[in-house]
């Protein structure tokens, strides 16, 4: 045990004099995670939430009545209302941006109910920017005048406008605190750790593998009385504690996710930035215990991605041969955990959190929702662990065979 | 020391060492001569037990290649052309890593860097990482590397391969410093004149097979040649002619 110790010392050593895998197992995810569940959301907030903020500009065919012209120029605590420019052709006006969208007024508008009008919207559907700007604005704008009309009419017949809504349906959000707080795209945070496992164990996998038959310090090293078992035994250690050390600067920048988010946002932000963050689940909590399971699972998933990584890396003869075969590695673990973002409509059987790392996935994602069960994470860890060994099995064989030292 | 006998190794149909038999006593530098792809490097990659005979036998210092394999790693140190050194540590670190590899306590090992340092003039080295050495500068740590245990058999392969003029004659007069009545060097090399230099005893090996042993002078005398590498040419055509003639026959 000592020699494994010895050997796992000594690469954690190099790997951690070098600055670039210190970069990538420590500052990248510690910097990385909260930028995606914080920043990203805060800026897509202050992105949407600026375009109520501004004044877009509607051009204008035809006569609005002057109640709706109101409607649209009216500016209110949350929202600035648009500016009314006479424009000639719409689609053009749009096209050249010269407005932001643009009204036409194909048949008369009436100022009272009991007529109907048309009127067309022209906008860039798709664009981001038209959509939560200036076309909210005006449909906005456009029903409350509705609204105004019929509530008039209703209240000149002498009847309520509560005709118009015979059943009124209200929403209540039955999730539970961690649900509610993990939001839609919490399916990121499993992709994230897992990435930074994987990008974390690399280093250390093909430099005490394939690095060392490269240099010709392999053939030393198989030269000594160690065994081969041994030898390699301490390269998976050091590999695993390295990716260890990675998941857990991601698990760390996921914990300080929502300090950051509740020190940098304050207390009457806007609902655009609020529901957008809750979106990317950045007001995630996680308790001890959640903590502790994120943990334990990150720990397998490490063991297994060294494991996978040693085994092909054997194979390689040159640190650059063995990120070709890694590189499609990636592959594995982000289509599974796009995927995740269809959760909802999956069928979590057993059989699925016993499937390596796609169970660490799930799991993941069930602490983070608050959901998980006791059962999944044993059978997620047992299946990666399982899988750990017969690959341990497959890379001790390649490890013993004659020409692993040699770089011919 | 180093006894071998009958030694082969064959990949497939290729028999890299054909039924090498060999002796070789503590206290000499025994050379190994032969052209690149002789099998030199196979005969000492397979006493360091880093591959496995085919046929045959063979001991170092006592102990089996193939049933005693660890015991047989930790009596002897190899050096090979190809080997480097791990560029993040320093000098003093990778001695200290192998020293507890081949399983020295901490005390032996400082005391071991200590007699090495002396030895080999690494006070420069030992506090540098290997990733600023120069070529010598590298050769002399894998040198020590070799000897952090005190070996009783040392295997040099092509260890002066590669080396600019400078380095190479720091590593022979390592070599030459390194001799002792308790030590058996096995150095391996195409180069008459380093065989000449460091040399007690050599063998030519060729295709395989070991052709003759001796001095350099009983070579030399032997062949009726002026010198080694004529000898040592005579050795290969003869050998062609009678790998012609069993051919023909």
């Amino acid at each position: 045990m000592a020699s494994v110790w010895t050997v796992a010392k000594q690469e954690l050593l190099t790997t951690l004099r070098d600055r670039r895998t210190l970069t990538s197992t420590i500052l990248v995810p510690l910097i990385m995670i909260p930028l995606f569940t914080v920043g990203l959301p805060l800026l897509f907030g202050t992105l949407f939430g600026g375009q109520a903020q501004t004044r877009q500009t509607v051009g204008v065919v035809g006569t609005l009545p002057p109640a709706l012209r109101s409607q649209l120029t009216h500016d209110s605590e949350e929202e600035k209302g648009v500016r009314l420019i006479a424009v000639t052709d719409p689609t053009a006006a749009v096209r050249n941006e010269a407005v932001d969208a643009a009204l036409k007024v194909q048949s008369a508008l009436p100022s009272q109910a009991g007529t109907s009008g048309e009127l067309q919207l022209f906008y860039k559907v798709g664009n981001l920017k038209a959509e939560s700007g200036a076309a909210s604005k005006v449909r906005s704008a456009v029903a409350a005048y509705n609204k105004a009309l019929v509530g008039k009419k209703l209240a000149e017949l002498n009847l309520s406008p509560a005709l118009l809504t015979p059943i009124a349906l209200s929403t209540v959000d039955a999730s539970n605190a961690a649900e509610a707080s993990s939001g839609q795209l919490a399916f990121i945070i499993p992709l994230f750790l897992l990435q930074f496992i994987l990008a974390g164990a690399t280093a250390t996998a093909t430099d005490s593998t394939a690095g060392e038959r490269e240099r010709g310090t392999l053939e030393a090293l198989l030269a000594t009385p160690a065994p081969r078992s041994t030898l390699l035994m301490g390269k998976l250690l050091a590999t695993t504690l390295t990716a260890l050390i990675a998941a857990g600067f991601s698990v760390l920048g996921l914990s300080l996710s929502a300090p950051i988010a509740l020190l940098i946002t304050p207390a009457g932000q806007s609902t655009a930035q609020s529901a957008t963050q809750q979106a990317f689940g950045g007001s995630l909590a996680l308790g001890l215990g959640g903590l502790g399971a994120v943990l334990i699972t990150a720990a397998s998933a490490a063991l297994l991605i060294s494991a996978v990584l040693l085994t092909l890396s054997l194979f390689a003869r040159s640190v650059k041969e063995a990120q070709t075969y890694i590189a499609p590695l990636t592959l594995l673990i982000i289509l599974p955990a796009t995927l995740l973002q269809f959760a909802d409509f999956l069928k979590t059987t057993a059989v699925l959190y016993a499937a390596p790392l796609i169970g660490s996935m799930l799991v993941i994602l069930d602490t983070v929702k608050g959901a998980l069960s006791g059962p999944h994470l044993l059978l997620s860890l047992g299946g990666n662990v399982l899988l750990a060994a017969v690959l341990t099995l497959i890379a001790s064989r390649l490890f013993g065979r004659e020409g692993v030292a040699f770089k011919k | 020391m180093l006894k071998i006998n009958q030694l082969g190794k064959a990949y497939g149909d290729f028999r890299a060492l054909r039924s090498v038999t060999l002796e070789a006593r503590s206290g000499e530098v025994f050379g190994l001569l032969g052209a690149n792809g002789a099998g030199k490097t196979t005969l000492l990659r397979t006493l360091a037990t880093l591959l496995s005979p085919t046929s045959g036998s063979a001991s170092v210092n006592g102990f089996d290649i193939v049933r005693q394999s660890r015991q047989v790693r930790a009596n002897i140190g190899l050096v090979s052309g190809g080997m480097g050194l791990h560029d993040r540590l320093t000098g003093r670190e990778t001695l200290r890593y192998f020293a507890s590899l081949y399983g020295l306590s901490g005390a032996r090992t400082e005391e071991r860097i200590e007699t090495l340092t002396r030895q080999l003039d690494l006070s420069d080295l030992l506090d540098i990482r290997a990733g600023g050495f120069s070529t010598g500068m590298k050769q002399k740590i894998v040198v020590a590397r070799a000897l952090i245990h005190d070996p009783p058999v040392l295997l040099l392969d092509e260890a002066a391969s590669g080396l600019d003029v400078l380095a190479r004659r720091t590593l022979l007069d390592l070599v030459a410093a390194l001799r002792s009545q308790e030590r058996l060097i096995v150095y391996s090399t195409h180069v008459m004149s380093e065989v000449e230099e460091l040399c007690d005893r050599l063998a030519v090996i060729s295709g395989g097979e070991v052709l003759k042993v001796g001095t350099v002078n009983e070579l030399v005398q032997d062949s009726g040649e002026r010198n080694l590498e004529r000898a040592f040419f005579q050795l290969l055509s003869e050998q062609k002619a009678a790998g012609q003639a069993v051919t023909r026959g």
